[in-house]
């Protein structure tokens, strides 16, 4: 119906390994036979346990909780206490209502990020404990949250605790993307500095985030899931589906994980700096026999050898010193000898960290799963889905550890962030704001900006050399400030007031910023500093007024949409959606008056093709949502946005029953009447639409989505008639469908489960196969089956 | 452009329903919608009365009196909606499609460097050159006033009718007036 659907195909391969992973071989025989083994699936215990866990595998939630007893390592964060426990793929949402959800979500995605680098007997030693990424991969979850409260001065010395506080674990080299450095400049003629650089980390996995036809794609699987799931193995998606539907109706799991996984592993680019590293851990084994000279090489490797990161990158971050104890073989006596070594060579940043050495299986006495990460990039988990689904075993492939080394490395981070990460970065935003920002905000830095931008000959500032003619520390070719450049620190010390949550000086800073990359044209510059600033600005929790919002924060938003998208100056969608998406969130959290900015700025998501198939579906419901939101005044509900939000509900069906995502579809028509049903009269529990047309219209997607559904779960609807008749009694004209599951009321649901296979009247139903469109689906599921 | 006009009732019921294109510029006055976008007419449509209802209570842009006509006040990707508002409050709702070179979206694209900044994803809309459909332009407002009035002279002498009630719903269903609807629509648009 709409042009905008087919931005990007779904992949055609995607199917096929969805039934590869689901197809139980027992179950193949022929396609008479796949009927008739249904009831006979439900009942055998064993079989479900296999097929609840290929289920959970390909559900791709690594902790799923459904399988073991021991999900719940970690306490359940802040941000999403059941997200851990549940089975699902996706993290649930908050109790509904307006929630603080995506605010947090944002919060927590723009976090310092923290190098690791271990020597190869470290990397050796966790791998013996069973765990392929090494130390990485140890630390990671950890990281996410930092136990305990952490409390963060601000620049005017007021201290503040945050319970949910955490650091990006990222490997040395993670972040760099070469297609993406150089594309960075595709247009800006030469100046290809680092791409040669940044190619050497082609080859490793990719644990960068940014890419958004990644994101789609990892979302499309979590969707496929849930869609062929529902019944009864997870019934987390379908009772979500109900219980925010009563008052909320807006916040699917999906839009979360869409956000998060958008937000998760930023790439390391020029124009902003929360993915380069704040600090650095350098870890080394104490099965290093010279462990001294170790770290000095690591230290070295990474300063300025191979390891080092582009020249746009500050290298002199803090380095953090770490040995690891083998508490089974090791000599305790001989490395805490090493360690006060360290300790005098090297300062304070050390930490001793004793882990044991063993590989921990499930069954031992304090074995603990390890916590996945929440925060990996879209990437890393379809290769981990991929990994599991190609996998036999039905044993969980998590590693576990020992309770112990839990505890060592949760203290350990906890160090590690409240003593040295957040106290160095404290001290930064301190000095740079005495010494940097303080000077170009004084009168001799307006000074300086004014003959700047006045130079005698300032024509020469457009002409073809501005790099060097003028006097900006703008590198225009190559595209980035040096990092000791006023500019850049200047951003740096935003970032980091944004990271440690400290809004006001981080608006303020950008907002200086903002001004000073307009004059030096660094486009992509000015981009970030504009979204950064409405994001600190929304992020204040202080009220805005109506003004300022519509004056600066919309001006903002727009401007960096605006240079992100700049097509004639290399585009970088992905920020463009970052920007929209992130801005879009926070104004709906501003309340009804800035539902309408918010909606807006969703809706120009959609209309600059920013999204693939997916996110359309997504952010369609977002608009939805976000006009949802707004309420009227008084008994009348002026000012509302009901049809609106009802409209663009209709439209999200529309486009999620283009998906074949029946589940979804769903959800989105019954949003849409409820809000219809508002204010209209209704007559025995149907809502009358004033249209014809629209009645017509919403039947048909009805009957059409219910076919989808029928399709999808291979004619099984044992579980879910409940669900269905609440589907069925507000769409009364579509009799032929909804009547066959009206027919299957409980009683009859029950010999499903005894196991004698009953006669499945596949009637009525055949001719929704029969449709040529679905031809495919109906294909699928015969094998699925 | 095509054009789709739907009377709405206080209580948000279609009374009355007229699509048809333009007389202007060698159209011939029948609608060109698409079969998706006549699909979608009626929910735009529809859903544009949240607009309406604002603008009609919220502070006006004229002072002191408030205007039956509220002009362009609404947009869905390529639909423009323009509302009259009567006495009884029934709603005029008028949409319009210009066609898509009007949009600068046809494939000819005018002016130079259309073809480079093709419609990949992530790229901006370009603004298009001068000739983009402009729902405030003076000129588009008054044929569109225009019409809204003629419309309202007719509508009145219906609502006359001791025996049709705009609030129960009642659809009209006389042929004069959908040929003075037509008329109007011939005339000015």
């Amino acid at each position: 119906m709409t042009p905008l659907q087919d931005a990007t195909p779904k992949p055609p391969k995607y199917p096929a390994d969805l039934q590869a992973s689901m197809i139980l071989p027992k179950q193949r025989a022929s396609p008479a036979s796949s009927l008739a083994s249904l009831p006979y699936r439900r009942s055998n215990a064993s079989l479900h346990k296999l097929f609840e866990s290929t289920a959970s595998l390909s559900g791709s939630r690594p902790s799923s909780g459904t399988a073991t007893p021991t999900a719940s390592a970690v306490p359940g964060s802040v941000f999403s206490p059941g997200s851990r426990q549940n089975g699902t793929g996706t993290p649930a949402p908050l109790p509904p209502g307006l929630s603080d959800e995506y605010r947090t979500l944002i919060q927590r995605a723009f976090v310092p990020h923290v190098a690791v680098l271990a020597d190869a007997e470290t990397e050796e030693l966790i791998r013996g404990k069973g765990l392929e990424g090494g130390l990485l991969q140890l630390l990671r979850p950890f990281g996410e949250s930092v136990s305990g409260k952490i409390t963060i001065r601000d620049s005017v010395g007021a201290g503040k605790s945050y319970e949910d506080f955490g650091v990006r674990f990222i490997g040395v080299n993670d972040g760099l993307v070469p297609g993406r450095s150089s594309d960075l400049r595709a247009d800006a003629a030469g100046g290809q500095g680092e791409s040669g650089r940044a190619s050497s980390s082609s080859t490793r996995p990719r644990r960068t985030g940014g890419d958004v036809a990644q994101v789609e794609e990892l979302v499309n699987r979590h969707l496929q899931y849930s869609e062929f799931n529902t019944q009864g193995m997870v019934p987390d998606y379908l009772n979500q589906g109900i219980q925010t539907a009563q008052s909320d109706s807006t916040s699917s799991p999906f839009y979360t994980l869409y956000l998060r996984r958008l937000l998760s592993s930023l790439p390391v680019v020029p124009h902003e700096t929360f993915a380069h590293p704040v600090a650095g851990i350098i870890a080394i084994s104490s099965r290093n026999p010279n462990p001294i000279e170790e770290l000095r090489r690591l230290y070295n490797r990474q300063h300025d050898g191979d390891l080092r990161l582009p020249q746009w990158v500050e290298n002199d971050y803090l380095r953090y010193y770490v040995l690891i104890h083998d508490e089974d073989t090791g000599d305790i006596a001989k490395s805490n000898q090493t360690f006060d070594t360290m300790k005098r060579h090297f300062g304070l940043h050390c930490h001793l960290l004793r882990l044991k050495s063993q590989q921990c299986i499930p069954s031992d006495d304090d074995s603990v799963r390890l916590p996945t990460c929440e925060w990996m990039s879209a990437a890393e988990e379809l290769s981990e889905i991929q990994r599991r689904e190609t996998t036999d075993d039905i044993t969980d492939p998590d590693p576990y550890l020992p309770d112990s080394d839990m505890t060592a490395i949760r203290t350990f981070v906890r160090e590690l962030v409240a003593q040295s990460v957040v106290p160095n970065m404290e001290r930064a935003v301190s000095t740079w704001n005495e010494q940097v920002l303080a000077r170009r905000r004084g009168l001799s830095g307006r000074f300086m900006s004014l003959s700047k931008r006045w130079t005698p000959f300032g024509s020469s500032r457009n002409s073809s050399s501005p790099a060097i003619s003028s006097n900006s520390n703008y590198d225009s070719l190559q595209g980035f400030y040096r990092p000791d450049a006023p500019e850049a620190l200047m951003r740096k010390l935003a970032d980091y007031c944004f990271m440690l949550r400290d809004w006001k000086l981080a608006l303020s800073t950008y907002d200086i910023l903002r001004t000073d990359f307009n004059n030096d044209k660094a486009w992509r510059h000015y981009a970030g500093a504009a979204e950064m600033a409405a994001m600190s600005a929304l992020m204040a929790t202080g009220s805005l007024s109506s003004k300022t919002r519509t004056e600066n924060i919309d001006a903002w938003i727009e401007a960096a949409s605006y240079s992100y998208t700049d097509r004639s100056r290399s585009a970088a969608p992905y920020y463009a959606l970052r920007t929209l998406a992130i801005g879009l969130e926070l104004l709906r959290l501003r309340g009804s008056l800035a539902a309408d900015d918010a909606a807006r700025w969703a809706s120009r998501i959609l209309e600059t093709g920013l999204v693939g198939a997916v996110g359309t579906a997504l952010f369609t419901e977002r608009v939805s949502a976000c006009y949802a939101i707004r309420t009227g005044l008084g008994t009348l509900k002026l000012g509302s946005r009901r049809r609106k939000a009802a409209f663009w509900a209709v439209m999200a069906a529309e486009s999620w029953w283009r998906l074949d995502k029946a589940v979804q579809a769903e959800k989105c028509v019954d949003a849409a009447m409820r809000l219809y049903g508002t204010n209209t009269e209704t007559e025995g529990g149907a809502v009358r639409l004033p249209f014809p047309q629209m009645q017509h219209f919403i039947d048909d997607l009805r009957q059409q989505i219910l076919g989808l559904r029928l399709t999808n779960k291979g004619f099984d609807d044992g579980d879910d008639d409940d669900d269905d008749d609440a589907g069925a009694e507000q769409s009364l004209e579509v009799e032929e469908a909804t009547e066959t599951l009206d027919a299957s009321p409980r009683a009859h649901r029950k010999s499903l489960i005894g196991g004698a296979v009953p006669a499945m009247d596949v009637g009525p139903r055949s001719p929704v196969k029969e449709r040529s469109s679905r031809d495919d689906v109906g294909r699928r599921t015969d094998q699925f089956e | 452009m095509s054009y789709a006009f739907t009377i709405f009732s206080p209580t948000d019921t279609p009374l009355f329903t007229h699509e048809f294109g333009t007389s202007r510029s060698g159209g011939d006055g029948t609608p060109r919608f698409t079969t998706a976008e006549r699909t979608l007419t009626p929910f735009i449509q529809h859903s544009t009365l949240d607009i309406v209802e604002e603008v009609q209570w919220g502070p006006s842009s004229t002072s002191g009196s408030a205007p039956m006509y509220l002009k362009h006040i609404d947009k869905y990707q390529n639909n423009f909606l323009s509302c009259w508002v009567t006495g009884a409050n029934v709603r005029f709702v008028l949409l319009t499609r210009p066609r898509d070179e009007v949009l600068g979206l046809g494939a000819g694209g005018a002016g130079g460097g259309g073809g480079v900044r093709g419609s990949l994803a992530g790229g901006r809309a370009t603004a298009a050159a001068g000739n983009v459909y402009n729902p405030t332009s003076p000129a588009t407002e008054e044929a569109v006033k225009n019409f809204f009035v003629d419309v309202y002279e007719v509508w009145l002498k219906t609502v006359m009718n001791p025996f049709f009630h705009a609030g129960k719903g009642d659809v009209v269903k006389s042929p004069v007036f959908r040929a003075r609807v037509a008329a109007a629509a011939k005339k000015y648009l």
